[in-house]
């Protein structure tokens, strides 16, 4: 903590209890998405539940996936047996550390909590892509790091970066492992010792400054901590990525990360105040925690994006708020996609987004409706005379008609406003309000979405996302496009069922982002992985030609670098590598991210 | 090569049933191109669209401010030009025209034959991208039957590029307008504001429309009935929204329509002769109309696979290239634009592989070889059997003749173009003649020199016999280079593509190519040559085989052309550096009419169509032999006369000497008085 910031401290540090334990596997599944606890089970009938209280479907039967299983997935999960998914791996399952004695020595002498354990080593080898979840369930990993340590603050990861920078080690940040890039996978050839430099411990709020309202906060602290410690003090970041129940501050930063909320809180870039890089030269920050600075180009932006292979972020000030008076939910149908998206351009335009506005396809508002719980008698009868009012009454075509969901977070007179407004605004674009229930389900729902690959997995069905940013003009056509390109592909790969569906995520002045699911019967195909990247790779060829971006918020990594060159042009990469051989001589934080090691 | 192809005529339908009525007044659901959202766009849609599309607003802008002319007052005339433009659907009349029409084929037509299998596929490819109908064109047939056979088969009948030519028929234009054409004007003027609307139009249809859309490659009519050079206008507006990532993907369908018998035949001979074309008028509609009580025999109907630009241009096109700034603001590349040529010749290639050869265009190969060069005429039998030889030849060679029975279909031919070809007291064949006078002609308004009665009369059913002879030489051009290369000397590979390289080349206009110097191509028609003995290899040195008869044919079917074009360089030779176009081609004509009143066995008549004249001196503009420029609306050419005595001299020196002493004669005696 540096010294010109005492005085503005309220407190001393609050030393928080991440709900994220040490031994991350006792909490979140090794080899999936989410909670031990929380995942789609298959009983006999088949009757098909969502375990766990944890999540508002918790423990209700789900009667609806299985016709839909079977007709779109073509998977009957009444006989389809569940594939066998290796066990928890044994010590002997990867190679011992690649670690000399000396070295050793020389990491045990920092003082640092460490292990070199296959598990602890195997469970920071990867993220959450398809290629990795299925490599743990089904193979093993060409290389896994050889050591890993837990820093607990800043100093001790001076300590480490400056001990690997003499020693030749390679250093590779791992935060809340929910990274969809490949950015925390081991480069496949690399020869020195890597450390898998585990955050996790390293998760305390710093101080806050409720005069200037900021907060300082130590990197790894993952996002449900952070909001739950601020809320009992009555504030918030307004920060939440979909995966914020896992994903940490320092990824956040490292990726570029975007939250639900961005509308009313802003992105990571627009929250961050101040940021401390750790380098192989040294640790990069500014001297002051100002508001705006005009002092050449801003260095936050070499930070922001890096994904650890520049520096190890440790300690970020961020922007708080007060709590808002007012959380709502609401929703609305339009007859078609064409008519949502143009009804968000108009909002855009007019700047009337409350936190969150998003539009589901047709066939993801029909995805939603599948994993609608059973309901009582009262409930299914109010749910047909509604059907009957939209389709029959509105002339809403069900093959066409979507569905947005809004989120409004202000004072409650800003809030009812705005509804208002933005209710009133859409009957001019066929709209029609369908409900507070209807919103507040399609957030939930974005939680419980990520769980279902794993169920898929079981039954030879891979499932994945993947997201754009696009101008206006050219959404409508990029989503349209890519789905033929989807279509067109699988037809080639000889796939016959699948499912590809968007929404659209966030809206900005000049564009929004669009978010698309993808997932396939590959049974009797050959490798998924193989089918899927083929898949994924048309698909983003198609969003660059369309006029989208490599990525609007899950970063580079290893899986978009093909793009990176075109992205960016070859001076820009050439900048790129210049500031990387400014800050990592030695290439000790060798991710190989964003740009191709052969290039290095 | 054996070709299976199979074809359903569906007059027999139309027979079959007990009432058309029933038929033409079917419930209409029909697939459509590309699906677009949630309701179907309609022809005003468009217009509207058009009108309110950011490029159309700035372009108003942009005039009002500078020439002071009110907004509201330009978007009037882009509304008027929209209504000049825009295509229409009224169903009531395309199910009466419908009906008609089928009264009027199933009068004068034996069968409409079609590809239904893959027609079928095609539809059920349909929906998710915009589907462009490339059908050949070499009749005013083409259009109707294209509209005919979509609603046959429950395909959304196409929006169909129409030259405004049609636009002016009394009645026709909005008739054609009410079942889904829209109109493009012919004359290229600065008129840009017309010429922006027009664009927008057709970008809107592909875009944003959900029909098919027809549209014909080669701009205009074939009088010829051969392939004629692709135009690249429509095809760039088209692809436009596909290199601007509009539509995911456009499929092209190169469709082959071949008529036994094409109702404009006599008509395209006096145009081919330099007769100038009579303004499409109803009058004239109602005289074809006339026409149809006569038999016209069957109407083979293929549509190919469709051609996914996507794909057929792959990694050679970067859309991404229009990633930056606004769309609207934006035109298609010059990188984009090279890419052209590539697909509209891959178009042409395929229509020509999928026409259908019919018998007659079999017989008239044969018969215009025997009656132009042979001695003796001949009788059917003589004919029947030539024609069941050649037919061997010609399926060898990739092409297919649909008949079940070659005697029948043989005689059909007598009936159907009696017209045209008749068997005389003694059996013999001979070609049917009619006295041909002309009244009084503006020899301004010709192109050409105005030829006498006498040679109209002897040159008129020669050209329409050529017309049938045509569609079929596309498969017999390489090897016939060969032979006439290797009919002065034996070489060797080398030298022989040399030659073969600089003839095809200058026939790469007559006989469309993309690639005359395509060894591939040469070599395919060198190992045909081999195969059907007309050419042997010894010792390294190619030289001609004893099929005698296949090769007279082969050679002597190209004379005309191997005339023309050498009446074109010695013509060049004897004008000013700087001539108009008229004279080169009155020179020209003079000279072939001369040469044909002395040498009718030598000279073949179609050697004086202006089609292959124009074809010249476009080859040699390709060349760069020649320059062509226009001025006070006169088309003139440049001649550079040193590479024109290398090209000439070229030529003369591998074709036959018979050509060249024939023509030099005429030279000195005609063309010097002229000048």
């Amino acid at each position: 903590m540096s010294e010109h910031n005492q005085k503005n401290q309220m407190q001393g540090p609050i030393v928080v209890k991440s709900v994220v334990p040490k031994n991350r596997q006792d909490l979140i599944k090794w080899n999936g998405w989410g909670y031990n606890d929380s995942k789609f089970v298959i009983k006999e009938g088949p009757e098909i539940y969502f375990s766990g209280k944890r999540y508002p479907i918790g423990e209700q039967r789900l009667p609806h996936i299985y016709d839909w299983a079977k007709d779109v997935l073509n998977v009957d999960l009444a006989t389809a047996k569940p594939k066998k998914i290796q066990g928890l791996p044994s010590e002997d399952l990867y190679p011992k550390p690649n670690i000399t004695a000396e070295n050793l020595d020389k990491i045990s002498s920092l003082g640092i909590s460490y292990s070199t354990k296959v598990i602890d080593r195997l469970i920071r080898a990867h993220g959450q892509t398809l290629h990795e979840i299925y490599t743990l369930q089904n193979s093993t990993f060409t290389r896994i790091p050889d050591i890993v340590l837990w820093p607990t603050s800043h100093n001790d990861v001076v300590k480490i970066v400056s001990l690997s920078n003499e020693s030749d080690i390679v250093v590779i940040p791992f935060g809340g492992g929910t990274a969809v890039s490949g950015a925390p996978e081991c480069p496949h050839n690399e020869s020195r010792t890597i450390i898998s430099l585990d955050t996790s411990q390293m998760n305390k709020i710093l101080w806050l400054d409720k005069e200037n309202l900021i907060g300082c906060f130590e990197s790894g602290i993952v996002g449900q901590d952070l909001e739950r410690e601020l809320k009992q003090l009555g504030y918030t970041t307004g920060h939440e990525p979909d995966s914020y129940e896992f994903s940490s501050l320092g990824g956040w930063v490292a990726t570029r990360a975007s939250g639900m909320k961005k509308n009313v809180y802003g992105n990571i870039e627009d929250l961050l105040v101040h940021v401390k890089m750790v380098t192989a030269r040294g640790t990069l920050e500014k001297n002051c925690q100002v508001p705006r600075l005009s002092c050449g180009p801003d260095f936050n932006h070499v930070v922001l994006g890096s994904e650890g292979s520049l520096g190890v972020i440790t300690e970020v000030i961020l922007k708080i708020r007060p709590l808002p008076q007012c959380k709502k939910y609401g929703s609305i149908v339009f007859p078609s996609f064409e008519n949502g998206v143009e009804f968000m351009r108009e909002v855009a335009k007019r700047r009337w987004q409350p936190a969150s506005i998003r539009l589901m396809d047709n066939d993801q508002f029909k995805f939603a409706l599948i994993l609608k719980p059973e309901s009582t008698y009262v409930a299914l009868v109010l749910d047909s005379i509604k059907k009957f009012y939209i389709t029959t009454i509105k002339g809403f075509d069900p093959d066409h008609m979507c569905v947005m969901t809004l989120l409004f977070e202000a004072d409650e007179a800003d809030v009812k406003i705005n509804e208002k407004n933005l209710y009133n605004l859409s009957k001019r674009f066929g709209g029609y309000p369908a409900g507070e229930m209807n919103g507040e389900r399609g957030y939930m729902l974005t939680f419980v979405i990520a769980y279902i690959r794993d169920l898929g997995l079981q039954y030879e069905v891979v499932a994945e996302s993947f997201e754009t940013s696009v101008p206006w003009d050219r959404a409508v056509t990029l989503a349209r496009n890519v789905k033929f390109v989807i279509t067109d592909e699988c037809k080639t790969l000889g796939i016959t069922h699948f499912l590809i569906n968007c929404r659209v995520t966030q809206t900005y002045d000049s564009g929004c982002v669009i978010y698309f699911y993808l997932g396939f019967n590959h049974s009797g195909l050959g490798d998924p992985v193989v089918l899927h990247n083929r898949l994924e790779t048309r698909a983003r060829n198609e969003i660059v030609s369309c006029g989208g971006s490599i990525s609007h918020h899950h970063g580079v990594g290893k899986l978009r670098q093909k793009w990176y060159p075109s992205t960016v042009s070859d001076v820009g990469v050439g900048l790129y590598l210049a500031a990387k051989k400014q800050l990592d001589p030695n290439n000790i934080f060798a991710t190989n991210n964003l740009v191709p090691p052969s290039k290095l | 090569m054996s070709i299976v192809r199979e074809y359903d005529n569906f007059l027999d339908l139309r027979r079959q049933e007990t009432s058309n009525f029933l038929w033409i007044s079917k419930r209409w659901d029909p697939k459509i191109a590309f699906r677009q959202g949630q309701s179907r766009p309609s022809p005003q849609f468009h217009k509207e669209a058009v009108l309110n599309s950011p490029k159309i607003q700035e372009l108003i802008e942009q005039i009002s401010s500078r020439s002071n002319i009110s907004k509201s007052v330009l978007e009037h005339q882009v509304q008027d030009i929209l209504d000049e433009i825009g295509y229409e659907k009224k169903f009531k009349i395309i199910r009466w025209l419908g009906l008609m029409l089928t009264k009027i084929c199933l009068t004068v037509l034996s069968g409409i034959y079609i590809n239904v299998e893959q027609v079928e596929q095609i539809k059920n490819q349909m929906g998710h991208c915009p589907v462009i109908f490339v059908p050949t064109h070499r009749s005013y047939g083409d259009f109707i039957m294209m509209s005919y056979i979509t609603f046959q088969y429950d395909i959304e009948i196409p929006a169909i590029a129409a030259g405004m030519d049609f636009h002016g028929m009394w009645g026709m234009g909005t008739l054609l307008r009410d079942t889904g054409a829209f109109f493009m004007r012919r004359t290229y003027n600065d008129d840009h504001l017309y010429w922006t609307t027009f664009r927008q139009y057709v970008y809107q249809l592909v875009s944003k429309g959900d029909l098919p859309i027809e549209f014909f490659i080669e701009g205009t009519r074939s009088r010829s009935n051969k392939s004629l050079s692709p135009k690249y206008g429509l095809l760039t507006m088209v692809l436009k929204a596909f290199f601007f990532s509009q539509v995911p993907d456009i499929h092209f369908v190169p469709i082959g329509v071949s008529y036994d018998r094409i109702l404009e035949e006599n008509l395209f001979a006096f145009e081919l002769l330099g007769v100038p074309k009579p303004k499409e008028s109803t009058s004239g509609f109602f005289k074809s109309m006339k026409i149809l009580k006569e038999s016209f025999g069957n109407i083979y109907v293929h549509m190919d696979k469709p051609i996914s630009v996507k794909q057929f241009f792959g990694n050679k096109v970067d859309r991404s290239v229009h990633n930056l700034g606004a769309l609207h603001q934006q035109e298609v590349t010059d990188e984009e634009k090279k890419l052209l040529p590539s697909l509209a010749y891959e178009i042409l290639n395929r229509q020509q592989k999928v026409l259908v050869t019919t018998v007659f265009n079999l017989v008239s190969l044969i018969l215009n070889n025997n009656l132009v060069y042979e001695k003796d005429l001949l009788t059917l039998e003589e004919l029947t059997k030539d024609v069941q030889w050649i037919r061997e030849t010609v399926r060898f060679l990739g092409g297919f003749t649909h008949s079940t029975n070659i005697e029948r279909s043989i005689n059909d031919c007598f009936n159907t173009h009696k017209n045209l070809i008749r068997i005389n007291r003694n059996k013999k064949i001979k070609i049917v003649s009619n006295k041909i006078s002309h009244g009084e002609i503006n020899h301004k308004k010709l192109k050409g020199h105005l030829l006498s009665d006498e040679t109209m009369t002897y040159s008129v059913p020669f050209v329409t016999l050529q017309i049938y002879v045509n569609p079929v030489l596309h498969y017999f051009v390489d090897i016939n280079i060969i032979l006439v290369i290797l009919s002065s000397k034996s070489m060797n590979e080398d030298e022989l593509f040399e030659n073969y390289h600089f003839l095809r080349s200058l026939f790469a206009r007559e006989f469309i190519t993309l690639a005359p110097k395509d060894k591939t191509v040469f070599n395919t028609a060198l190992n045909n040559a081999i195969s059907l003995n007309l050419v042997s290899l010894t010792n390294g040195s190619y030289q001609l085989e004893n099929n005698e008869k296949l090769r007279y044919l082969i050679v002597n079917t190209f004379n005309a052309f191997y005339v023309s074009f050498l009446t074109t360089l010695i013509v060049l030779e004897g004008l000013p550096d700087v001539t108009d176009e008229k004279s080169i081609l009155t020179n020209a004509q003079k000279l072939l009419e001369n040469s044909i009143e002395k040498k009718k066995d030598i000279i073949h008549p179609y050697s004086l169509n202006l089609d292959t004249l124009g074809n010249c001196l476009n080859s040699l503009v390709d060349e760069r032999i020649i320059q062509k420029t226009r001025r006070n609306n006169k088309t003139l050419y440049e001649i550079y006369r040193s590479k024109l005595m290398e090209i000439k001299e070229h030529f003369v020196r591998i074709i036959p000497k018979y050509y060249v002493e024939e023509s030099c004669q005429i030279t000195s005696n005609r063309l010097q008085n002229k000048l």
